[in-house]
């Protein structure tokens, strides 16, 4: 298979374009492209950057990837978090520590590079586990000791220790994608923008940068194709302009606004679906307890009651979303019912007064983004309520992610935050980054608790779903006992298709490219 | 000439290595960790420090201006960290969108600015001349991106007549062209209106002159002199005005390419900055700033060369 790279217009078309472009400005009728087959038209927020697994830096390259490479499972669309075979016929748990599979037969690398075998599945799992090749992904498969080929087709995965995120997050993520061991030996250990040995349901056949991506159903795929001959995959960041390319009939997928979610489910665009997907993400208020006031505990308590939730969230996001009780979302083991302090502003009064604050001023850093800054507008209203003056300080997203790391210059100057991550459906994904070995890198507030580190160790390797849920509703206790947190919400994905259209979606709204299909 | 033309050369490698001085710096005030940003939240320490001796970031800063400095002048931008693709071969992809919305700006701009200024003067002081007036200071007077969303949701959304997003399918010359019609209105609309204002204030001097009233006393057709003998004087003042409108409508050019999705040097600035992505940042605003320098340091040439005068001045 050769696949086209093409790196944008050429001398010739522009010039040629320049000098058509008089006849152009005619008004007439919108053209169409004669297209052969079936073709969907999506977007991602975010054009490629590379296509190797053990090095993704987006989800939108992880959409493309989990299409092109083979893994061993794969999510199954639906709402709930469960997997189908991909690259097996057959793969179990054979005890806390074993894993055997057995590949399809008939998995086929594109350029040559012959049929997916075990070494290929030991190559690319153990490459991405050897700390030596710095795969920031090294630590889905930290459980693990060794990939053992036992058959030209299967083998056995054996782990150190139990890991319960491995069928959750590990296995069915582009993580697992399988390459091809002699195709990175030929390329010197990496791939770049350029895909080699390619095994899925689509290959790659064009990338022009900052434009498309085109994906065309693979020929020699010889299980359930792709429900499409071509998928374009046009990079737009902005949802409100992508969701004007919806209406105007450009594309047949996007992910919309969350503040466009309510408008849009009242007046569809004519052909369009909407559909509300719970998201995993989670959205908190942070205090940073190594900055004054917040060395204070009963000031950080204060905070926390004076924060009416329901108001901040409802402002937010037009409505759409809902509070939430925690980092982990509803349906994930370890999801709470309620919170521990709620809005009480005379409470907060009170602690105040008790603290003999009176003229209290403090900052809170946020993204800018709308919603980020109507959340912090309304909580500004709820902290003076109370007596509390409140600076907003937004700042763009180069600065705002590097603002409460020790490599800079402001991690001690930082009071309050707005903090948004998304997560793969495993309950430690949200607590890992709370944990004080990850103080001054992405625990942001300093929360420094010896029992919530504890407990995430023990929530890992712990295979007893009642247990975990147990495990993980502690920690986020423990996390609101010590004031620094106030939960927002898990915000709800807006996503907008044609009717001709039946997306193949995770539970959480992101897309499984490879199964979308006509309706 | 030969004289003027190697001053006006020197001045303008002056003006370039002066723009990479600013811009050197104006890209190392900016706070934030450019590895952190990249890499994400599961980039360990380790990883973060690979890229920022990859990116050079582990020099000192002079050494790393020198780097920056005397690569330029050989060509060499670096390498775009994260794809190692080569940071000149992604700007040079780019950057024929952006001249192509340009030039489609130019062209709508000249296609109706022109004629208007034109008719406004022949039909001065009439209810025309009037009309065409408050057209172009409205025009002026609009933001681009208004003016690119109203495009869009007008002739895209509504009637559906013209494509909202992207730069068309890269092999088919047709469909690039029609998903330039909005971008480039957008961008060249508020140029019309300094157009029409422009070629109005000249015609209406030309129109005076003595030759126009010799023509007139021959009897030639009046279309005839407006157009063959007076704008053809007249037009010269716009296309001084043009050249320096081409820095704007780069200006102007990043919010089309935002709002209708297309690629170009405007769009990859914006996302280099967001992502602190430094060699991009730099080569990309490089090869701006020279092309910009280019095309003035040819029309000043074009100016000397038929005006000696400038010549003498310089």
């Amino acid at each position: 298979m050769s696949h086209d790279i093409k790196t944008g217009p050429s001398r010739r078309s522009v010039l040629a374009g320049a000098s058509a472009f008089g006849a152009a400005t005619l008004a007439f009728p919108r053209m169409s492209l004669s297209q052969d087959g079936t073709v969907l038209t999506v977007r991602s927020y975010s054009d490629l950057q590379i296509l190797d697994p053990a090095y993704r830096l987006s989800a939108p390259e992880g959409d493309i990837m989990r299409a092109i490479y083979a893994g061993l499972i794969t999510n199954e669309p639906g709402d709930d978090w469960t997997w189908t075979p991909y690259g097996v016929d057959m793969i179990e748990q054979l005890d806390e520590l074993t894993i055997a599979f057995r590949l399809r037969d008939n998995i086929g690398f594109t350029d040559g590079y012959g049929q997916m075998t075990a070494d290929d599945v030991k190559f690319s799992i153990e490459r991405v586990a050897n700390p030596e090749n710095e795969s920031p992904y090294a630590g889905d498969w930290a459980a693990l000791r060794e990939v053992e080929v036992t058959e030209e087709r299967a083998g056995l995965i054996h782990l150190n220790e139990p890991f319960a995120p491995l069928w959750n997050s590990t296995l069915p993520t582009t993580t697992c994608s399988i390459l091809s061991r002699a195709a990175l030996d030929a390329l010197g250990g990496r791939i770049a923008t350029e895909p080699v040995a390619q095994s899925g349901r689509y290959l790659l056949t064009e990338w022009t940068p900052r434009q498309r991506t085109v994906l065309r159903r693979n020929p020699d795929w010889a299980y359930e194709p792709g429900g499409y001959d071509e998928i374009i995959i046009l990079p737009i960041e902005d949802p409100s302009t992508a969701e004007l390319g919806f209406e105007a009939g450009d594309i047949d997928y996007t992910w919309t606004a969350v503040s466009s979610i309510a408008r849009m489910q009242e007046t569809p665009p004519e052909g369009g679906v909407v559909v509300e997907k719970p998201s995993l993400a989670y959205v908190w208020l942070g205090m940073n307890k190594d900055v004054a006031p917040f060395d204070n505990p009963n000031i950080r308590r204060a905070v926390q009651h004076a924060i009416d939730t329901e108001t901040v969230v409802d402002a937010a996001y037009f409505g759409a979303a809902s509070t939430s009780t925690g980092i982990i979302a509803p349906g994930l083991p370890g999801h709470r019912e309620a919170n521990l302090y709620g809005y009480d502003p005379d409470r907060a009064r009170e602690l105040l007064a008790q603290e003999g604050v009176t003229d209290l001023s403090i900052t809170l850093d946020i993204l800018n983004q709308s919603e980020r800054l109507t959340a912090a507008q309304v909580i500004q209203s709820n902290l003076a309520d109370v007596g509390i003056a409140c600076e907003i300080k937004q700042n763009d997203s180069g600065t705002f992610w590097t603002l409460g790391s020790e490599d800079g210059d402001y991690w001690d100057q930082l009071q309050m935050i707005i903090g948004r991550f998304s997560m793969e459906p495993d309950p430690s994904w949200a607590t890992v980054w709370f944990t004080p070995e990850q103080i001054g890198v992405w625990n942001w507030e300093r929360f420094d608790n010896a029992e919530y580190a504890e407990l995430h160790a023990q929530g890992l390797t712990e295979l007893d779903p009642s247990v975990r849920d147990t495990i993980y509703k502690r920690m986020q206790d423990i996390m609101e006992e010590s004031g620094q947190y106030v939960f927002l919400t898990h915000e709800v994905t807006g996503v907008l298709h044609r009717d001709t259209v039946e997306p193949g979606l995770k539970p959480n709204g992101e897309p499984l490219l490879g199964e979308f299909r006509p309706a | 000439m030969l004289v003027y033309a190697t001053k006006r050369l020197g001045l303008a490698v002056v003006i370039v290595s002066v723009a990479m001085l600013l811009l050197f710096c104006m890209i190392y005030l900016i706070p934030g960790d450019p590895a952190s940003v990249a890499l994400g939240p599961r980039a360990t320490d380790a990883m973060k420090e690979a890229l920022r001796i990859r990116m050079g970031l582990d020099q000192p800063i002079w050494v790393q201006f020198w780097n920056f400095y005397s690569g330029a002048w050989t060509g060499d931008l670096g390498v775009e960290v994260l794809s190692e693709r080569p940071v000149l071969t992604v700007v040079l992809e780019q950057l024929p969108f952006t001249l192509a919305l340009i030039a489609g700006g130019i062209t709508w701009s000249v296609a109706l600015g022109i004629p208007l200024g034109c008719w406004a003067a022949v039909k001065r002081g009439s209810l025309a001349d009037r009309f065409v007036g408050v057209v172009s200071v409205a025009v002026i007077a609009i933001p681009s991106f208004v003016i690119a969303i109203y495009a869009l949701l007008i002739f895209a959304v509504t009637l559906r007549w013209l494509p909202a997003i992207g730069a068309g399918d890269p092999g088919d010359l047709g469909d690039q062209l029609i998903h330039l019609i909005l971008p480039s209105l957008a961008v060249g609309l508020g140029w019309v209106g300094y157009i029409a204002r422009m070629v109005r204030a000249s015609m209406l001097e030309v129109l005076e002159a003595s030759h126009i009233r010799t023509a007139r006393a021959f009897g030639l057709p009046e279309r005839q002199i407006t157009y063959r003998y007076a704008l053809s004087i007249a037009i010269l003042p716009t296309v001084t005005l043009l050249g320096v409108g081409i820095g704007q409508m780069l200006s102007s050019a990043v919010f089309a390419e935002i709002v209708f999705a297309r690629p170009g040097i405007g769009r990859l600035v914006f996302d280099a900055i967001l992502t602190r992505n430094f060699p991009l940042v730099t080569g990309a605003v490089l090869v701006t700033t020279v092309l910009f320098v280019l095309l003035n340091l040819i029309a000043d040439l074009i100016v000397g060369a038929l005006d000696p005068r400038v010549r003498s001045s310089f």
